[in-house]
């Protein structure tokens, strides 16, 4: 599909507004509103640029930021109230289903210690002074 | 002698990249294995082996905002080089792709703009 310039920017402000925590209560319908998108052609286009449906992008921000709160050390209740779940059954089976691990699970795994310095995230090709030797000859394919 | 031999682009999710470079745009994966938490992927055109495309992951939070507004502004982060642009639109416009602009001549060659679904605005361009 082609998009106009004008929905192009509007699908990007849409995005702005999924991810912002202030924006959370606006439902998916209301955004697409606020823009003057038909709530099906707003649907579709995103999904076309974006990879993910608005409810879909909108749920991995959420879930984003229950990492970085675990990760913190902030405990499990807290971050499911912080986040606006209605119940913690709910918030933990939508995190396990989406991270692989409960949100327990996952607040052990990634806590640092406070006195560890943290690790600089592995970026660009960065990650290819991380290759195993010989990595080229035994894989490629 | 130094070549121009490997380069990349950050992705947010490497799967649905992997997925997206080979099954959508038709490159084929080179390297494929497990890097700590990240994979090292690589992709190339099919039967090339003049250049690969490592698909890295945009954990960095600056390398992440970098993608966000670069894509916010419309710019692509690389560009492609198509053999045919018109039919490689039709190609990619028929399996969904969103593209934010069709094949337009631009001087010396002809472009157009695509989104990768991961993140980047991707361009086509074809010398005429």
């Amino acid at each position: 599909m082609l998009i106009a310039p004008p929905t192009f920017r509007r699908l990007v402000r849409a995005r702005e507004l999924l991810v912002s925590e202030a924006h959370d209560a606006l439902t998916v319908r209301a955004i697409a509103a606020q823009l003057r998108l038909s709530p099906f052609h707003f649907i579709r286009q995103f999904a076309a640029v974006y990879g993910r449906t608005p409810h879909q992008l909108r749920t991995q921000a959420r879930l984003e930021r229950a990492k970085r709160l675990l990760a913190a050390g902030t405990p499990v209740t807290e971050v499911c109230l912080e986040l606006g779940f209605s119940s913690l059954g709910s918030f933990s089976a939508l995190f396990t289903r989406w991270v692989g691990a409960s949100p327990t699970h996952y607040r052990r795994s990634v806590q640092v210690p406070r006195n560890v310095a943290p690790v600089v995230i592995p970026g660009c090709l960065g990650l290819m002074a991380q290759l195993p030797r010989n990595s080229r000859e035994a894989t490629r394919l | 002698m130094l070549q121009i031999k490997l380069t990349s682009v950050m992705v947010e999710d490497q799967t649905k990249a992997l997925a997206f470079y080979t099954d959508v745009l038709g490159f084929e994966k080179r390297m494929d294995f497990p890097v700590g938490e990240y994979r090292w992927i690589t992709v190339a055109a099919k039967g090339r082996d003049d250049l690969e495309l490592a698909l890295e992951p945009n954990a960095n939070p600056a390398a992440r905002a970098f993608q966000q507004a670069m894509f916010a502004q419309g710019i692509p982060l690389a560009s492609f080089q198509s053999t045919d642009l018109d039919a490689d639109y039709a190609r990619l416009h028929g399996k969904g792709v969103a593209f934010t602009m069709s094949p337009t001549v631009a001087g010396t060659v002809k472009v157009a703009v695509f989104s990768d679904t991961v993140g980047n605005l991707i361009q086509l361009h074809q010398p005429l």
